[in-house]
C-alpha cells in the first residue's frame, strides 16, 4: 500500500473518531459474550464471525495510529499495520456483518458493532475498494436527486400505468386521484421503493383513509448507507428532506424500507415534518378507525419477520402485531421479545449484492430459517423490502414451506368498507 | 536490597498513582475534546428512565445473566469484591466511620475477598484458554489477569503469612503506618520491610503499581465508560 493512500485512509479513520465511537474502540474487554448474539456465528461457528473479532480488526488498527499503547507496545494488544491485507481483513468484517446491532443487546458495555463497522465500510470506500455496486447505484440515487425535472414527467408517466391497480384495491370517490404528487401542504408524504408493490398496496390504504398524501419523486432506499459513505447518505436523505420541506408536509412516511426508515428518523436532525414508518401509520389508522380489516381471510398459522432497523433500531414492534391482531387470530411470535429476534441475513448491502452474496447470505442465515420453522407458520410477514428479498431466498434454499408477505399488502388485501361508503 | 525494596515501596507508588490518575484524566479529556456524534444510537424498546436501566445495566448486567449466567456470578462476585478491597485499602490508611456501618475488622473479610477473587481471577483467566474467548484474546488481556492475580495472590496472603511468626509481626497497624507516612509525604517503610514476609508486601505493591500504571491505557478504562456507554444505549 502507498503511504499516500494509508494516509488518506487514516485522516478517513480519524474523522470517524468522535466520542462515543472512541469509548466503543477503548472499551471492549474481549468477553466474547456477544459472539453468540451474531446470527452469522450461530449459523456458522468460525471465531471471526464474532462482533469482537470484527470490531478487533478496526480496534487493532486504531491501537496502532491512535494509541500510545500500540505505539510503544504493539505486541500488547496486537497492533496491525494498516496494508493491503489489513484492508483485505476490513472488507471480510465489514460485509459478514449486517449491522442488524443484535450484539449491541447483550453486550456488557453496549458497544455498537455497526458503528464500528462504519469506520471499516468508509476505509473501504476511500481505497476504492467497496462493492462497487452499492456505489453505483448510491451515484444514481444522487443524480436523480440533481435533475428531478427531467424525469418528473417520465415518473407521473409510470405512475398512470397503476392508477387501475389501486382503484382495484379501493374504489375511490368523487375527487380522489389514487396516486396524487405535488400536493402542497399534504399531511402525509410517502417515499415509497422504485416498484409498483411498494406503491399500490400503499396508496390504497392512504385513500381508504382518506389520507391528504402525496407521492415523493424518490424511492426510499439509501445506498449511502449500505455502503457506509457519509456523504453520499447525507445527499440521499437530503432529496427527501428537501421535498418535504417544498411541499411544507407534516409527516413523512417511509415505505417497508429498514435502512430508509431508520437513516430518515435517526440522521435528519430536527425537522418541521415527523418520520413514521409505514407500518405506524397503518397501526394509526386502524386505531382510529379510519380503515377497517377483514379477519383471518387466509388460513394458517402467521409470524412476523421484525426488520433490525424498523425494530429494534426504529423502535416499531408493537405496531406489527397490533395490525396482525387485526388480520388473524394465528399470530405466533418467533422469539419471546422482538427485540432479540435474528437478523434475517440480508441487511448492511448483502440483499443489494445479489448473486455475489448468495451462499453467504444463506448460510449464514439458517438460525433465521430454524426460528421461521419452529414456529410452523405457513406465512411469514415482514416489513422491509430487503428482509423480504432476503426471506423468500431463504424460503427456497431451506424449503421452508412459507409464502413471505409484506405486511402493506396484507393490509391492502384485507381492507373493507364501512357501512358508510359501502360501494 | 533494601534499595529495590524502597524503590519499589517510595517511589515506585508516587509515580504509579501519578500516572494512574494523570492518565485517567488524560483519557477522558482527549475523548471529551473530539466531536459528538449527532446520531441517537439507542436500541429498542425504551424504557424510563433510561438513566437507572444504564445504571442496572451497567451494575447488574442483566443482558449477561440471561445469556451466560455463570459468566455473570463471576463478574458480579469478581467487581464486588474489587469494591470491597478498595474500601479495605482506604480503611488502611484510616478507619472511615461510613465504611464501618456493618462493623469489620479492619482489613476486612479475612482473606475470604481474596480467596473468591483468586478464583474468579482463574475463571476468567482459564476461560481465554478455551472456547471462543481465546481467538479474540490479545496478550493484554491476559497480562491484566496475570498482575492482577499476582497481586490478589500475595496480597491476600499476607495475613496468612504472619502465622509464620506467631501473628505478632507486620499487620494493619503496620501498613496503616506506612501508608500514612506515604501520604503525608515522609515515606517510612522500616515497619513494613523487617519481617520474614515482607517481600510478599513488597511483591503485591510491585504488581499493583504495575496495574495501576497500566490501567490508563489499557481495556481497563472500561471501568470509566460503562455508564457513557450503557446510557448511550438506553437513549
Amino acid at each position: 500500500m502507498e503511504d499516500n493512500l494509508r494516509e488518506k485512509l487514516l485522516t478517513a479513520f480519524e474523522g470517524k473518531l468522535t466520542k462515543t465511537i472512541e469509548m466503543y474502540l477503548e472499551t471492549c474487554a474481549r468477553c466474547g459474550i456477544c459472539t453468540t448474539s451474531c446470527h452469522v456465528f450461530r449459523s456458522m461457528p468460525r471465531p471471526e464471525y464474532s462482533p469482537a473479532a470484527r470490531a478487533e480488526v478496526v480496534r487493532k488498527l486504531y491501537k496502532k495510529y491512535f494509541k500510545l499503547q500500540g505505539k510503544l507496545l504493539p505486541s500488547w494488544g496486537e497492533a496491525k499495520v494498516l496494508d493491503d491485507t489489513a484492508l483485505d481483513d476490513l472488507n471480510k468484517a465489514a460485509y459478514s456483518c449486517t449491522g442488524c446491532r443484535r450484539c449491541m443487546i447483550h453486550c456488557p458495555f453496549g458497544i455498537d458493532t455497526q458503528q464500528i463497522m462504519s469506520i471499516a465500510k468508509l476505509m473501504l470506500v476511500v481505497a476504492q475498494a467497496e462493492p462497487e455496486i452499492l456505489s453505483m447505484l448510491a451515484d444514481v440515487s444522487i443524480s436523480k436527486g440533481e435533475s428531478i425535472d427531467l424525469i418528473k414527467q417520465g415518473f407521473i408517466d409510470g405512475l398512470k400505468r397503476l392508477e387501475a391497480d389501486v382503484v382495484g384495491k379501493w374504489k375511490l370517490e368523487a375527487g380522489q386521484i389514487p396516486i396524487p404528487t405535488e400536493v402542497q401542504g399534504a399531511d402525509v408524504l410517502y417515499v415509497a421503493l422504485a416498484g409498483a408493490h411498494s406503491i399500490i398496496p400503499a396508496a390504497a390504504v392512504f385513500n381508504a383513509a382518506k389520507e391528504n398524501w402525496t407521492l415523493s419523486f424518490f424511492e426510499a432506499v439509501n445506498f449511502g448507507a449500505f455502503v457506509g459513505d457519509p456523504a453520499k447518505t447525507k445527499l440521499i436523505m437530503d432529496r427527501i428532506i428537501n421535498e418535504a420541506n417544498r411541499l411544507n408536509v407534516k409527516e413523512v412516511c417511509i415505505c417497508e424500507c429498514g435502512t430508509a426508515f431508520r437513516v430518515l428518523k435517526q440522521m435528519s436532525g430536527k425537522q418541521s415534518f415527523t418520520v413514521s414508518s409505514i407500518t405506524q401509520v397503518h397501526a394509526r389508522y386502524i386505531r382510529e378507525k379510519r380503515i377497517t380489516l377483514a379477519k383471518n381471510t387466509f388460513k394458517g398459522i402467521v409470524t412476523y419477520h421484525d426488520p433490525c432497523q424498523i425494530a429494534r433500531n426504529g423502535g416499531v414492534m408493537d405496531e406489527p402485531r397490533y395490525i396482525l391482531k387485526h388480520l388473524t387470530d394465528h399470530f405466533v411470535d418467533m422469539s419471546k421479545k422482538p427485540e432479540a429476534n435474528f437478523c434475517c441475513g440480508g441487511g448492511g448491502g448483502l440483499v443489494a449484492l445479489g448473486e455475489d452474496t448468495h451462499e453467504f447470505r444463506m448460510k449464514s442465515a439458517k438460525v433465521k430459517a430454524d426460528q421461521v420453522k419452529a414456529t410452523h407458520a405457513s406465512l411469514l410477514v415482514t416489513a422491509c423490502e430487503n428482509c423480504h428479498s432476503q426471506l423468500n431466498d431463504l424460503n427456497t434454499y431451506y424449503k421452508m414451506g412459507v409464502e413471505v408477505k409484506f405486511l402493506s399488502s396484507l393490509v391492502a388485501d384485507a381492507l373493507v368498507r364501512g357501512i358508510e361508503n359501502k360501494a | 536490597m533494601d534499595t529495590l525494596n524502597y524503590i519499589i515501596l517510595v517511589p515506585m507508588v508516587y509515580l504509579s498513582f501519578a500516572v494512574f490518575t494523570a492518565g485517567i484524566v488524560f483519557r477522558i479529556v482527549s475523548i471529551l475534546r473530539k466531536p459528538a456524534l449527532p446520531i441517537p444510537l439507542n436500541v429498542y424498546p425504551q424504557k424510563n428512565p433510561a438513566w437507572l436501566h444504564a445504571l442496572i445495566d451497567t451494575f447488574l448486567m442483566p443482558a449477561v445473566f440471561k445469556a451466560k449466567p455463570v459468566m455473570w456470578f463471576f463478574l458480579i462476585v469478581f467487581h464486588a469484591c474489587i469494591v470491597l478491597l478498595v474500601i479495605g485499602h482506604i480503611e488502611l490508611i484510616r478507619p472511615f466511620a461510613i465504611f464501618q456501618i456493618i462493623e469489620h475488622d479492619v482489613f476486612l473479610g479475612r482473606g475470604f475477598v481474596g480467596v473468591t477473587l483468586f478464583v474468579s481471577l482463574n475463571y476468567f483467566l482459564f476461560r481465554r484458554f478455551s472456547s471462543e474467548a481465546r481467538n479474540l484474546s490479545v496478550p493484554e488481556d491476559y497480562f491484566l489477569l496475570i498482575l492482577l492475580l499476582f497481586t490478589v495472590i500475595l496480597g491476600s496472603e499476607l495475613d496468612w503469612a504472619r502465622t509464620w511468626f506467631g501473628y505478632g509481626e507486620m499487620g494493619a497497624g503496620e501498613y496503616q503506618g506506612y501508608l500514612t507516612s506515604l501520604l503525608v509525604l515522609k515515606p517510612d517503610i522500616s515497619e513494613v520491610t523487617y519481617s520474614g514476609h515482607s517481600f510478599m508486601l513488597v511483591f503485591h505493591v510491585f504488581f499493583a503499581n504495575l496495574f495501576l500504571m497500566f490501567f490508563p491505557f489499557s481495556k481497563m478504562m472500561h471501568a470509566i465508560f460503562t455508564i457513557p456507554l450503557n446510557k448511550i444505549r438506553r437513549g
